[in-house]
């Protein structure tokens, strides 16, 4: 759920960004690719382009069902978007460490998975 | 199990929905719900009752203050693999509406297979 | 054995109907809450055949003045019976 509480903010160079206690952006229109990257840099993540096609795929899921998926069925949105290879849990857990469908969301933009732990 | 019908839809969890989109969060509970079990693994029957079945007519909108409508996340289903959608045939007709144009394409429930829906699911939530 | 559990008059809402809807040959149905008003001679009818299965929660009928009023068809139990009840069926389906 997107929160409305801002609890702390990110600082780019020229501007700083409401997140809400779990580092989901406040403001999802916000998002920039800038935003991104910041909040990659700040779990420790380089975003490669296996990264961003990631990212354009929960973007587009989230424009479609209003929501973010939780894990198997942002396993599913990858392999019918990226190909069997890529839709694999393994592949999204080396990208994004720990649990993928909330990290990559936190990344994308979206507000956190309702639907998974 | 009565019939072959029952034995196709036999699965985890049968969550029932009676309530339409936008008057009360009860759809919108009821999916969720649908939603978290189904991210564990567990297969899910949707039964669209009473009136519940105007959740499937096409073209919903936001609410009129921008609300979401449930529409989007009906279309999320599959993604989450619940592809077992019932309507109930009666409220079908008692509301008036055509099966062929809903949404999601569900399948019709007569009323004498309603008992047996109950029966074959090992948990039966009503929202 | 199924144990449906209403909670609504069948003087205001049509949910009874749902539930007698889904309701199995050997379910039972405990009226509840504003539910019991259904145990009323001129309500119960809308029971059709669920008589002999169908209960009404003593607690909630005494509450309302409803006891003497509660049609002889309708098995009357209390909190610690409706307990049993549950633990004696399969499963409860809430009807609300």
């Amino acid at each position: 759920m997107a929160t409305t509480e801002i609890y702390r903010y990110l600082h780019l160079t020229n501007k700083r960004v409401a997140l809400d206690a779990e580092g989901y952006l406040i403001n999802l229109e916000e998002w920039s690719t800038d935003i991104a990257e910041a909040i990659a840099k700040e779990e420790g993540l380089e975003l490669t382009d296996e990264h961003w096609e990631i990212i354009r795929v929960l973007r587009d899921f989230y424009q479609r069902f209003e929501q973010a998926p939780a894990m198997r069925p942002l396993v599913k949105a990858v392999a019918r978007a990226l190909g069997e290879e890529k839709g694999r849990s393994i592949h999204l857990m080396r990208l994004f460490p720990g649990s993928p469908a909330k990290l990559a969301a936190r990344i994308a933009g979206l507000p956190k998975p309702t639907n998974c732990l | 199990m009565e019939n072959d019908e029952e034995q196709d839809v036999a699965g985890d969890l049968l969550v029932i929905l009676r309530h339409g989109p936008h008057g009360s969060s009860w759809l919108r509970e009821g999916l969720d719900a649908a939603l978290v079990a189904a991210a564990f693994g567990r297969r899910v029957t949707l039964l669209f009752m009473g009136e519940g079945v105007t959740a499937l007519v096409p073209g919903q909108q936001r609410g009129p203050l921008g609300q979401k409508g449930t529409a989007p996340t009906l279309e999320m289903l599959e993604m989450y693999d619940i592809d077992s959608l019932l309507v109930e045939a009666e409220a079908l007709s008692r509301l008036g509406l055509d099966g062929d144009e809903l949404m999601l394409s569900p399948r019709r429930v007569e009323a004498a297979a309603l008992p047996g829906l109950t029966a074959c699911h090992s948990l039966v939530l009503t929202f | 054995m199924l144990l449906h559990i209403l909670n609504r008059s069948p003087a205001t809402s049509e949910v009874y109907r749902q539930a007698l809807a889904a309701m199995g040959p050997d379910d039972r149905l405990l009226l509840i809450e504003d539910g019991v008003q259904g145990a009323l001679k001129g309500l119960v009818g809308r029971f059709g055949d669920v008589r002999g299965r169908l209960l009404a929660l003593e607690e909630d009928l005494a509450a309302r003045g409803l006891e003497p009023l509660c049609d002889d068809s309708v098995v009357r139990v209390d909190v610690e019976g409706f307990v049993t009840l549950t633990e004696e069926a399969r499963k409860t389906v809430s009807w609300f």
